[in-house]
């Protein structure tokens, strides 16, 4: 114990703030969010942690949360600390429609939910929220889709596709290499759609190996249109995602066989 | 002298609510909205001390939807009118109460029934078939005692509503520029033109 | 309104107790939270009518300026503003200068009726508030939140003695040309054409008469100025000289300062008008 960790969010001589830290490792244990952007489309994917044996999957509560008709909120980190902190974007998000008689833009939210992480951090007799959020959804009257994520340490970016969490890192690494699926121009708007969910569930695969049951995919369009997809439609997904990768290693191993 | 009214017919509840929004002597507006959507099935019509009436409902409004958002599920319009009638005594017994009288349509999914309470700023909140506040209720609560009956489609209602309006137009001293129209049925809210 | 309330009413409860917490603790707390300052008075309300409403007692001490007459309209090509420029107290003309229409920032206008100070400093104050927003926000402010501030604010202080009627002018790109009206007691309505003020019927009179929304803009601020010089003509507590502004997409362009004495000579001489007046 260096001291500088024990009871308040205060500087060690290095200029870390520990407590901050410790929180960004408690996002690194909870399970893995990912966002991606398409064209008019964003598309959020969970993976769902397998339920216990006598446990009743359809009333544990889910990952990805509505703010608002048009924003949602999927985090990764502690699940309690979460509610809070949703709660709280909720009530911001309804408070904003009342005074300023417009819902909430995403960019607005975020600012608003990375500015209170950053309270904790900041304040007596608090500890920051150990968690990582991603923060999807559409401006009002606006087809562009908007996807940003925020830190325990109230840091927030924009991103095309990002994912947060276990194995965050290799599943970023995975987006970065593979966005191109859904970066053609050409594509309409639906084939847009279809390639950016599958792009999400091939992110997920990376790290759940469970395959759909334990995967949670939300599709967020414009005006406030938000579908939950159910796990036959996942399934569909993985079944064609299973079947490429099984058709690669086909052609590897003739690929094989006629260098032989 | 704002006029609220509210007829609770078989499978829908209808609102109407003059148009006037009148300041002193002067009439300020003369297409005014009385009403606030609470959710997607009920509606608050609203009349009192201006000022307190929009701020009350439209609080009223954002507290429903966050907890529609909360719960994912909206109250029903029995609960609704709990809802509000318990903000309105609570508020009675601060340092300065809200002095708003309203009426709630609602129309329940889950039992199939329009609904219709009469709340007054005194925390009196009751269901009732047909009702209406203010110098409105002198006028038309005895025709509406004489032709309502329960069993009535939302055109006889529509109807209804009409001799309600012309009698307060004949009688009230003031134009009150029409009414607004809205139905709360199964479908959500709608406007009625008439 | 009860944060306001319960503050007044535990004022001393909490005082003891924020004292008590800082003789425990050494140093003092920053609140940095807002917080109203009220006079250490029972009922700040019956004691602002006792010494203000001249209506009630005529010997009161302050007389609080009042008599006005404002307007404005939107039409095809924007909005126009037009005020007078008389301020009274009680009887007295306090002055014939006075500016109504404050400029709460390049696209949006303000007016001024009922309390001259009130609506001086809670404008401008409105202001700030108005390009913080666009500070945070990177966009300007809609006409709908801005007027939403200023009638939270004065329904915050409502019963309290505060006297504004107001119109919040301007034009977005969402909402194009769009005035709201907000006044003291909370009241905030969106509208095509007000008029506000002790000489608010004179100038409706004239300007419903008139008014259709494809006016050219000369014919507006034409029909604009004459309703004032109307209200001005019959109202005591209006006067002075007539402040004329439109709102366009670009912001705000002032019109000029007619002084209503020649100004009354020269239109009964053109339109052969005012025929109850001789000369």
């Amino acid at each position: 114990m260096s001291g500088y960790d024990s009871a308040l969010s205060i500087f060690s001589p290095d200029g870390h703030v520990f407590q901050v830290e410790y929180a960004g490792e408690a996002v690194k244990r909870g399970t893995c969010a990912v966002g991606v952007k398409g064209h008019s489309v964003v598309v959020l994917g969970c993976e769902k942690r397998t339920t216990l044996k006598l446990q009743d999957p359809r009333i544990t509560p889910s990952k990805i949360c509505p703010i608002d008709k048009h924003v949602l909120l999927a985090f990764a980190g502690l699940n309690a600390d979460a509610r809070i902190l949703i709660d709280k974007a909720r009530v911001e998000a309804q408070s904003h429609r009342l005074t300023l008689e417009d819902p909430v833009s995403v960019d607005y939210l975020t600012r608003y939910v990375a500015g209170v992480q950053q309270k904790y951090t900041q304040s007596g007799g608090v500890r920051p929220f150990g968690i990582a959020t991603l923060i999807a959804g559409f401006d009002p009257n606006d087809a562009t889709p908007k996807l940003y994520q925020t830190e325990p340490s109230g840091i927030f970016n924009a991103w095309k596709a990002n994912a947060i969490g276990r194995s965050s890192k290799t599943v970023r690494e995975f987006l970065e290499k593979n966005y191109d699926a859904v970066m053609d121009a050409e594509a309409t708007e639906e084939v847009n759609e279809q390639a950016t969910v599958k792009l999400t569930v091939k992110a997920l695969l990376e790290v759940v190996q469970t395959g759909a049951k334990n995967i949670e995919i939300c599709v967020v369009k414009p005006k406030g249109l938000v579908q939950y997809l159910s796990v036959e439609e996942i399934q569909v997904f993985v079944d064609e995602l299973e079947a490429e990768k099984q058709a690669e290693a086909e052609k590897k191993k003739k690929g094989k066989k006629t260098e032989e | 002298m704002d006029i609220i009214l509210g007829i609770r017919v078989q499978d829908c509840t209808i609102i109407a609510t003059s148009k006037a929004f009148t300041r002193g002597i002067s009439i300020l507006n003369s297409t005014d909205d009385k009403t606030r959507q609470l959710g997607e099935h009920s509606l608050m019509a609203f009349t009192g001390e201006s000022g307190d009436t929009v701020q009350f409902a439209e609080y009223i409004q954002a507290n429903m939807q966050l907890h529609a958002m909360r719960e994912s599920y909206e109250l029903s319009p029995k609960a609704t009118a709990s809802f509000v009638r318990n903000q309105l005594a609570s508020s009675l017994r601060s340092r300065k109460p809200y002095q708003v009288n309203v009426l709630i349509a609602g129309f329940d999914t889950k039992t199939e029934k329009p609904s219709l309470n009469w709340l007054d700023y005194l925390g009196t909140n009751v269901e009732l078939p047909y009702c209406a506040h203010g110098y409105a209720a002198f006028y038309t609560s005895s025709l509406l005692d004489r032709h309502y009956r329960a069993d009535m489609t939302q055109q006889e209602g529509l109807d209804l509503l009409q001799l309600c309006v012309k009698e307060l137009q004949l009688r009230m001293p003031m134009d009150f520029k029409g009414v607004l129209v809205k139905v709360v049925s199964n479908e959500g809210v709608k406007i009625v033109d008439f | 309104m009860n944060s306001v309330a319960s503050q007044f009413t535990f004022k001393n409860t909490k005082q003891d107790f924020q004292d008590a917490q800082q003789s425990l603790s050494g140093f003092q707390q920053l609140n940095l939270a807002p917080s109203l300052a009220l006079p250490p008075i029972s009922q700040p309300t019956d004691f602002l009518r006792a010494h203000t409403d001249d209506s009630v007692n005529p010997d009161c001490k302050i007389k609080i300026a009042h008599g006005t007459t404002t307007l404005a309209f939107r039409f095809k090509e924007g909005i126009v503003v037009a005020v007078d420029s008389r301020a009274t107290a009680g009887n007295w003309i306090a002055s014939q200068t006075v500016k109504k229409v404050i400029e709460i920032n390049p696209f949006l206008l303000g007016t001024m009726a009922g309390g001259a100070a009130d609506c001086q400093y809670w404008e401008t104050w409105l202001g700030t508030q108005c390009r913080l927003h666009e500070l945070r926000e990177k966009e300007r402010i809609s006409v709908a939140a801005a007027s939403k501030i200023l009638s939270n604010l004065v329904y915050l202080y409502k019963g309290m003695g505060l006297s504004m009627g107001t119109m919040v002018c301007g034009y977005t790109k969402k909402e194009g040309p769009t005035i709201y009206y907000v006044d003291s007691d909370g009241t905030r309505l969106k509208g095509d054409l007000f008029c506000v003020g002790s000489g608010q019927t004179f100038a409706y009179g004239v300007l419903d008469a008139s008014y259709h929304w494809d006016l050219s803009v000369d014919e507006a601020l034409e029909l604009g100025k004459r309703s004032i010089l109307a209200a001005t003509h019959r109202d005591a507590y209006s006067g002075g000289s007539i402040n004329l502004f439109h709102v366009t997409e670009q912001g705000w362009v002032f019109h000029g300062n007619y002084d209503v004495g020649p100004l009354f000579w020269e239109t009964k001489a053109q339109e052969g008008s005012f025929n109850n007046v001789e000369g």
